[in-house]
């Protein structure tokens, strides 16, 4: 990230995992950038698993659940697989009053749940997640 | 100022046609004694002013003698001048502090403005307000003399002053309000009364019209309500984040529950965006209701291209940039109550309402 000052985000190597974690409210342009880095980030370092923190995000609106759903479809493309940790419940509830979409992409309850995904699907997504969201489709 | 400005700004050049030429002279005896460039320059306008002004009694062929006379002693008086100054500058300590040098001109505009704004306001109204005002009398014995109750009298007094602020501010601007709106938008904002800013619109005319957005600033500080109230202005992709804080925590305020905290700042999120995206600029007003019970109103206001269907904008899936088209039905759903007003070309005004739950600490 090339801002000064407090880090907004960081992205930390595990291994094959990738381990970002928002720490404050990003604005959209923020978002993207988020986005470019990680995605970037996944060549850079061969990962094979990406667990995205979000518990310190206070809100989760269309375009921030959009964005990360993005990522994760992204990052399937250059080869890893994406978990996304730390949902907040009130945030959660507020994501399907809203109406989001968000099926497709894997969830855990916390950092060391979504790194037990990871490992335990060995970096792709069990076959039986897939299942589900292609029957969800 | 130059040596050469002063030379043409004297009449005809016949009139000194030798003073021009012994410039160069007395600059360089001037500045070969003194140091300091614009010193310099004074004492050559002034040995060149002296000059001039005894150029018809010196002989013709003197005057370039008498111009090297005159430099040598400007320069030497220049001397002396500050010789005395600084053996006396222990004298002159000033115990008073110097006015500055506007200060002057700026009570005499004050004065004005005040004066040209009290012309403005009715006999009725301006004999009144300086009988309370400047001779100390009290509404009660105002109201007898006017034939109206104290508190009525008081209410007009109000209204006066609000007035009096209003032409206050436009004589300093020393323009005449753009549109025939400005006036009562500013009266409005000024007296603080809502009900009158909501019939005139006020919002919508600060956002278009640049004049009384400025104006409106000083009016707008002294507003009562600022407690309960918080306006975001929306231009860029931070101000979305801006603009859901400040709804986050004025509703914390007054105890909503963790959930529809989160539920009012993603609606203001979604709603903020679109301003963004759409209008490009914008504003958000967050406001705290009592009546009919606690809750919070966001009123979002821009002066874009306008929605040419509202329908179908409020329909899902509708979207036209690459969102989810959650956009505005999305808010809708998070909020308790959903109002869009939209007129092409003009702009679009979002007014959504979340009630604080029965119940809820």
């Amino acid at each position: 990230m090339t801002d000064t000052g407090p880090a907004l985000v960081s992205i930390l190597r595990q291994g094959s995992q990738l381990i970002a974690s928002i720490h404050t409210a990003l604005d959209d342009t923020q978002m993207v950038r988020f986005q470019q880095d990680l995605v970037h980030q996944i060549g850079e370092h061969r990962a094979r698993g990406v667990v995205i923190d979000v518990a310190a995000l206070d809100v989760l609106d269309s375009f921030g659940s959009r964005t990360l759903r993005d990522i994760a479809e992204m990052a399937r493309l250059r080869g890893a697989a994406t978990v996304i940790v730390g949902i907040q419940p009130e945030v959660a509830f507020t994501m399907v009053t809203l109406g989001m979409d968000t099926g497709s992409v894997h969830t855990a309850l916390d950092l060391e749940e979504g790194l037990a995904y990871l490992g335990g699907a060995g970096g792709q997504p069990s076959t039986a997640a897939r299942a589900r969201s292609a029957q969800r489709r | 100022m130059g040596a050469t400005e002063v030379l043409e700004a004297l009449p005809g050049p016949d009139e000194g046609p030798g003073v021009a030429a012994l410039l160069p002279l007395v600059r360089r005896i001037v500045h070969a004694r003194v140091q300091d460039k614009a010193a310099a320059e004074d004492l050559v306008q002034e040995t060149l002013v002296r000059v001039l002004a005894a150029a018809d009694r010196v002989e013709p062929g003197m005057l370039e003698p008498y111009a090297i006379v005159t430099a040598r002693n400007v320069v030497a008086s220049m001397w002396k001048e500050r010789d005395r100054h600084r053996r006396n500058v222990h004298r002159v300590v000033d115990l008073v502090p110097v006015e500055a040098p506007d200060a002057d001109l700026l009570r005499e505009e004050e004065r004005g403005a005040v004066a040209a704004a009290l012309d403005r306001l009715s006999e009725r109204e301006r004999r009144t307000l300086l009988a309370h005002e400047v001779a100390g009398q009290d509404t009660r014995s105002l109201g007898s003399e006017l034939g109206l109750s104290a508190g009525a009298v008081a209410a007009q007094l109000n209204r006066s002053r609000a007035r009096l602020r209003v032409e206050y501010l436009l004589q300093l601007q020393d323009e005449e309000p753009p549109t025939g709106r400005c006036r009562p938008v500013l009266f409005a904002l000024s007296l603080g009364d809502r009900r009158r800013q909501r019939e005139l619109d006020a919002a919508r005319h600060l956002l278009e019209c640049v004049f009384c957005a400025g104006l409106s600033e000083p009016l707008l500080e002294r507003s009562p309500d600022a407690g309960t109230v918080v306006t975001v202005r929306i231009e860029a992709d931070p101000d979305i984040v801006a603009a859901r804080r400040a709804a986050r925590e004025l509703a914390a305020r007054i105890g909503f529950s963790r959930t529809d905290l989160t539920l009012v700042a993603t609606a203001v999120s979604e709603i903020a965006r679109n301003i963004v995206r759409f209008a490009g600029r914008g504003e958000v007003v967050v406001e705290l209701l009592e009546q009919p019970r606690p809750g919070v109103r966001v009123t979002a206001r821009d002066v874009g291209p306008g929605i040419a269907d509202v329908e179908r904008a409020l329909a899902d899936g509708y979207s036209t940039y690459h969102g989810l088209g959650l956009g505005l039905p999305g808010a809708r759903r998070l909020m308790d109550e959903f109002a869009v007003v939209s007129e092409v070309d003009r702009g679009t005004t979002v007014t959504m309402t979340k009630w604080k739950k029965e119940g809820t600490a």
